[in-house]
């Protein structure tokens, strides 16, 4: 039986050869996160290229039911293994770090308002994955999933081109986002190891990653004060199908001479907030939206901002001007890096990415 | 100047950092966590004079006059008796230790070495609750409390977020004698024990697995549970504290011989309760009215307190650590008194227990619960 992922391949018939990667299809890999959004997808892009030592780092309390339809699906000499534990526990950090050739980092604290959660869960646990393979000889790769968050776009001029020659946001804790502080902080660290101990990396930074699953992108606007308002407008959304993404996180471990490198990941034809909008109502769900244009969205961060510090705290300092123009600004995306240096090409169209997200929630009758 | 340290770098450290920056006349000079990360990054993100990563070096270099232990609460006694024993004064936050026999010593501790001690029982002094105090000074209820009824709710969420907490078989929670109920009870159990007179009042406690976890199959983790708590001379009490119910609550009601009051600490409201009734159809119309404006007076109480920047959502915990400060420097009674502390702590032990031979008899014993440890549950009848 072969898989959507597997189908595509075939039919784009895109997939690298082998012999421009650094590991061998029984090198062991180990992806943390593997029960996850994204991580069940690279998981699944892993086996469709036919590797077949894999070890899948998850959460006792994950749901495994797709590693586990994987597992069903897999030939008799491929070898799944799930291991339960916790990264914040250098006992299962070493268990799981044993032998691996290549460790993809996706497991993240995301979704969580606590700085000190967000970093203990990102940066620590980041920290003892790595000390934990530096006991093992076998590291060719270490694999970092970040994000689009780290990026401070705050000195740039209006509609230039984000991408990986942009700055890293010198001061995160200022941004009111336990999220972007504890990704900084994470991306910061792993450059350390790289530098001190040698640890040969790679960091992925994915836009806003969609598919089956996943929220409307605060990008596009936020729901938080009951009506929804609509802050994107004419920007482009920084899109990217999870099955895109997989796979230029998987490339990102495998492709050699890429080492210490940082990659964007966004797909092609970028839909506008305001297309992405109109296409959602119109086909999965009807809501009221209140258009906030730029100007007046970018006031409103500075007056909460302002509130914030006068106030010493009364209102959280989450709206400012730093989140304003990494989130809001007018802004264009490359991904001619992931292009050129990973060889690495949307397999899904966004037109056909969208019907499908569109798709799930019209058939699940979910919200997104 | 008082000079502050913060012991243990995680969630609710930050708090601390948050509340005592705005307080005047205090300084941070010093966070600590083993974690040398998790101490670094607190100290990147308050002003802070210099992080550590071993107690008795914090206490040697940074000479902090109050040290505010934000650590699990498995280590609250160790390292609240370590500072005591260097001449600190100590802020432990809740819960303030796992066994009434160790809220004891800490006290003893502090007592001999002539400092002071407090516990993070902030909710008691939000502004609201601080109405609510001053009402009951002020004679309002006539006579002490006849009847006290505390409900404190614990939004477990999703059964996704459940799984996600509770799922884990090395989960911290799981550590302490009470599990999850004495990571979160104290608060509603404190605001009942401030206002008993009694140190060794009855308790029957009733604790059982909610629906919602039985679903994901959890057995181990108590989170529902009803309490009665009665004193031979004094109040009684119901305490109530429930992951199911809705809405989501922590509320007080106190009953006296002559009104009552109604504390409704999500939303800032202080009700008074009438305790005389109007004649015939009277009853029936004056007091929606005179519930209508008192719902109106406690509105333009807290939009008042809102502009005039006095409505922090930790401004309970600002009041306190305020509060504690002003009791060293002057010398004057701590905010919360001992007595207080440690019939929270009696309460909590004899619930934990009872909770733990109920489940004993039902085959479900909690591991490590008073019994199974060998820890007595101290000075109270149950």
């Amino acid at each position: 039986m072969s898989s959507p992922a597997t189908d595509i391949a075939k039919q784009e018939g895109a997939f690298p050869q082998r012999e421009a990667f650094i590991v061998g299809p029984d090198d062991r890999i180990l992806v943390t996160g593997a029960s996850g959004f994204i991580g069940a997808r690279v998981l699944q892009n892993l086996f469709d290229r036919g590797f077949h030592n894999l070890v899948c780092f998850v959460r006792p309390s994950s749901d495994l039911s797709e590693i586990e339809a994987m597992i069903e699906r897999r030939a008799p000499n491929v070898r799944i293994e799930v291991r339960k534990g916790n990264l914040l526990s250098r006992e299962d950090c070493e268990a799981a770090t044993k032998d691996a050739a290549v460790i993809y980092h996706l497991a993240a604290g995301t979704g969580e308002k606590s700085f000190p959660d967000a970093f203990l869960n990102s940066v620590v646990a980041t920290r003892n994955l790595i000390e934990a393979s530096l006991r093992f000889a076998s590291l060719k790769r270490f694999v970092l999933v970040s994000s689009f968050a780290v990026y401070s776009n705050c000195d740039k001029p209006n509609g230039r081109i984000l991408d990986e020659s942009c700055p890293i946001d010198e001061h995160p804790e200022l941004r009111g986002e336990a999220y972007c502080f504890a990704k900084v902080r994470q991306e910061q660290l792993v450059a350390e190891y790289g530098k001190n101990c040698g640890i040969p990396f790679v960091v992925v930074r994915p836009g806003s990653v969609y598919g089956k699953k996943g929220d409307i992108t605060g990008r596009v606007g936020i729901a938080a004060f009951g009506p929804f308002l609509h802050l994107g407008g004419s920007n482009n959304i920084p899109f990217t199908y999870v099955d895109n993404c997989a796979d230029a996180i998987v490339l990102a471990g495998l492709v050699k001479g890429v080492d210490g490198e940082a990659f964007n990941v966004v797909d092609d034809d970028l839909p506008s907030s305001r297309q992405f909008l109109r296409l959602y109502k119109k086909n999965a769900r009807r809501f009221k939206s209140i258009y906030i244009p730029h100007a007046l969205s970018y006031a409103l961060c500075y007056l909460w901002e302002k509130y914030s510090k006068w106030s010493k705290g009364q209102l959280p300092p989450v709206f400012n001007r730093r989140r304003w123009h990494t989130e809001w600004k007018k802004t264009r995306y490359s991904n001619a890096k992931l292009k050129t240096k990973l060889g690495w090409t949307p397999k899904v169209a966004t037109s056909e990415g969208m019907r499908r997200y569109i798709e799930t929630f019209r058939r699940d009758g979910r919200y997104a | 100047m008082l000079k502050v340290a913060i012991v243990g770098c995680g969630k609710i450290a930050d708090f601390h950092a948050m509340q005592i920056q705005r307080i005047a006349g205090c300084e941070i000079v010093g966070v600590c966590d083993r974690e040398p990360l998790m101490a670094k990054q607190l100290f990147e993100r308050f002003p802070v004079k210099a992080y550590f990563t071993d107690l008795a070096e914090l206490l040697e270099t940074a000479r902090p006059d109050v040290v505010h232990i934000t650590t699990p609460a498995e280590s609250h006694f160790d390292v609240a008796r370590f500072c005591l024993e260097h001449g600190c004064h100590v802020y432990v936050e809740k819960p303030f230790t796992l066994y009434a026999e160790q809220a004891e010593r800490l006290v003893n501790v502090a007592e001999s070495k002539r400092v002071k001690l407090t516990v993070g029982h902030n909710d008691q002094f939000s502004q609201v609750a601080r109405r609510m105090r001053a009402l009951v000074q002020s004679g309002y209820l006539g006579g002490a409390p006849v009847h006290i009824e505390s409900y404190y709710t614990y939004d477990l969420g999703d059964p996704s977020y459940a799984r996600a907490l509770l799922g884990d078989e090395n989960h911290w929670v799981r550590r302490l004698p009470g599990k999850l109920l004495q990571n979160v009870i104290s608060h509603g159990i404190a605001r009942i024990a401030e206002f008993m007179t009694s140190d060794s009042p009855h308790v029957i406690a009733h604790g059982f697995v909610s629906s919602l976890l039985k679903q994901i199959n959890e057995r181990e983790i108590v989170d529902e549970l009803r309490v009665i708590i009665s004193e031979e001379q004094g109040a009684t009490a119901y305490f109530t504290f429930s992951s199911q119910m809705k809405p989501p609550m922590h509320l007080l009601r106190l009953y006296g011989p002559k009104n009552g009051l109604i504390l409704d600490q999500d939303h800032e409201i202080l009700i008074r309760l009438r305790g005389q009734k109007f004649k015939s159809y009277a009853d029936m119309f004056i007091p929606p009215a005179l519930f209508a404006k008192q719902h109106l007076g406690n509105l333009f109480t807290n939009v008042r307190l809102f502009l005039g920047r006095d409505f922090h959502m930790d401004s309970g915990m600002k009041y306190l650590i305020e509060s504690f400060y002003r009791s060293i420097r002057e010398d004057s009674p701590v905010p919360i008194p001992y007595r207080e502390i440690l019939l929270t702590a009696k309460i909590m032990d004899a619930i934990f227990e009872q909770v733990a031979v109920a489940r004993t008899q039902n085959g479900l014993a909690l591991k490590d619960s008073p019994i199974s440890s060998g820890m007595p549950a101290v000075g109270i009848q149950s």
